[in-house]
């Protein structure tokens, strides 16, 4: 970025104005969310807006069961690149949870990149993978109380 | 920082062609949304026409007013008999087929006069903006194919150009198309009667192409994309707001042919170096020199000077606010000032000495009796 530009000048730029914005409830009690790709908690906020800060982490369910890790390089190298600055990692959805989360811990944290973010990261991947998990069907429920169950019985030999 | 940042120039292929051209001074420019804003709505309503209903609408008839003891309102009648319309109130705003409150009228102040050196400004802090990818992204522009901000694309590239099919694989072999496809998939139907009115569809904006006037193909580069939906072309020498930054919002994505891009030092300037095009003009320097306040805040010199953070090691008695409580049990340093004696203790390992059990004692092994009768 040149010296112009800054991250505390396109959070105040952006603050109120961007794409990516969502707004939800009610005014009075308003939750401004973000679509932004790199936000773990999807919240817009300076913390987590990933447009402004120069190193910023996304977590996001990836094809066919991955989970893909992005994070920025070097904003004076690549800021101004959209091409090539972001870092992707994707997860084997044969890995095992708790190595893809040592994995992205150990991403955010170590190396003083974001080690704020840590635990919202692995909060996100978590999420994810539960997410991705087949989802079993409900059992059917078994007639409950004497007069259920003569109804249940009754029906079955009527037909 | 480098102190002259350069910029790739790109080649047909979208590869770096082996060329960079220094970033001219207007990207320096200071982005200020707040201008931007302000002259984009004057400017906006600059191209507007004048439109009124009829001067008689509403009016034509010779409706008069019954006065009182009729017992109906005062309003105008329309006067005669043999049709429904007879007897009925007329004129007032609040009547049907009365005028309207407030007719509006051709001579409505429909122009905005803009400042030359806001527009100016604005113009500058547009194209500033332009260079800032979170800004792009943040008006919503696809470019994460895209190599590099500002994005410059040799001559060569545009020296045969006369067909859209070249244009468009130009812009998808520079990344830029991804944009174009957000554009074309957005257009819809307009609302109401816009429709009517020769605005039928609506759609978002896509690149901006900015080519230089004085080069030989300049006309057929501009006829080659004028057909690709949501681009559009402009000339570096007359640059419009409404298109750096539709909306007033900031960050247009923009194409730079090389020419166009190597023009505009000529254009707007330095800091120190007039214009050559426009008289008397200097660009607008940044008030401060550094946007990064982060670092401001932590820089030597702003350190040396405020007073030091609350919340030390001092412990005080009661637990006075700003003053952080540390537990001596767990902080040392607190301890060894509450306790002294802590560090000899610690020191000499006195804590782990086991108490040595004396056997001998005078007495021992005698019972009660003889010791009371002793003597």
């Amino acid at each position: 970025m040149s010296s112009n530009v800054s991250s505390d000048l396109v959070w105040a730029i952006t603050r109120n104005n961007s794409s990516y914005i969502v707004k939800r409830g009610p005014i009075k009690d308003q939750i401004i969310f973000t679509r932004e790709p790199l936000s773990l908690t999807n919240q817009h906020t300076r913390k987590h807006s990933g447009l402004v800060n120069e190193k910023a982490v996304g977590v996001q369910a990836g094809e066919s069961g991955n989970v893909v890790l992005i994070t920025k390089r070097n904003a004076e190298k690549h800021g101004n690149k959209p091409a090539s600055l972001y870092n992707i990692t994707t997860f084997n959805k044969h890995k095992s949870n708790r190595k893809i989360y040592s994995a992205i811990a150990s991403a955010v944290a170590k190396k003083s990149y974001r080690a704020d973010l840590r635990q919202a990261a692995v909060a996100r991947a978590s999420a994810i993978k539960r997410s991705q998990k087949p989802v079993k069907a409900t059992p059917e429920s078994k007639p409950r109380g004497v007069k259920a169950k003569k109804a249940a019985e009754g029906g079955v030999s009527s037909a | 920082m480098t102190t002259r940042p350069t910029v790739t120039i790109h080649g047909a292929d979208g590869a770096p062609c082996g060329n960079t051209a220094t970033l001219p001074s207007v990207f320096k420019a200071p982005i200020r949304p707040d201008i931007v804003q302000k002259v984009h709505t004057g400017m906006a309503k600059n191209k507007r026409q004048p439109y009124a209903v009829s001067e008689k609408a509403g009016h034509q008839t010779s409706a008069e007013s019954w006065g009182t003891g009729r017992a109906v309102a005062r309003i105008p009648r329309v006067s005669g008999g043999g049709t429904h319309r007879a007897g009925q109130a007329a004129f007032g705003n609040q009547c049907r087929s009365g005028r309207m409150f407030a007719p509006t009228k051709v001579w409505r102040k429909w122009h905005v006069k803009v400042n030359l050196g806001q527009k100016r400004f604005a113009t500058a802090s547009a194209l500033a903006a332009s260079a800032a990818a979170p800004l792009v992204q943040a008006r919503g522009h696809r470019i994460s194919t895209v190599p590099e901000l500002p994005l410059v694309i040799a001559d060569s590239a545009f020296s045969t150009m006369n067909k859209t099919r070249t244009a468009i694989e130009l812009l998808k072999s520079v990344g830029a198309y991804q944009d174009v496809t957000k554009a074309s998939k957005s257009r819809k139907i307009r609302a109401g009667k816009g429709k009517l009115r020769g605005r039928r569809h609506r759609q978002r904006r896509g690149p901006l192409v900015i080519i230089n006037p004085a080069d030989e193909n300049a006309q057929s580069v501009v006829k080659s994309f004028r057909n690709i939906p949501g681009v559009e072309t402009a000339s570096v020498t007359s640059l419009n707001l409404l298109q750096l930054a539709p909306g007033g919002h900031l960050g247009r994505f923009v194409v730079w042919t090389e020419s166009a891009f190597n023009a505009l030092n000529t254009v707007y300037g330095t800091t120190v170096t007039p214009s050559e095009l426009k008289k008397d003009y200097l660009l607008p320097s940044n008030i401060v020199s550094n946007a990064d306040i982060g670092r401001l805040i932590n820089s030597a010199e702003v350190q040396a000077v405020v007073r030091p953070a609350k919340g030390g090691p001092r412990q005080k008695k009661g637990g006075k606010a700003g003053v952080l409580k540390k537990n001596p049990l767990r902080n040392r340093q607190v301890l060894l000032r509450l306790n002294p004696y802590a560090k000899a203790f610690s020191a000499q390992k006195l804590g782990c000495v086991k108490v040595e059990k004396v056997n001998e004692r005078p007495g021992k092994g005698e019972t009660f009796k003889t010791i009371i009768n002793a003597d």
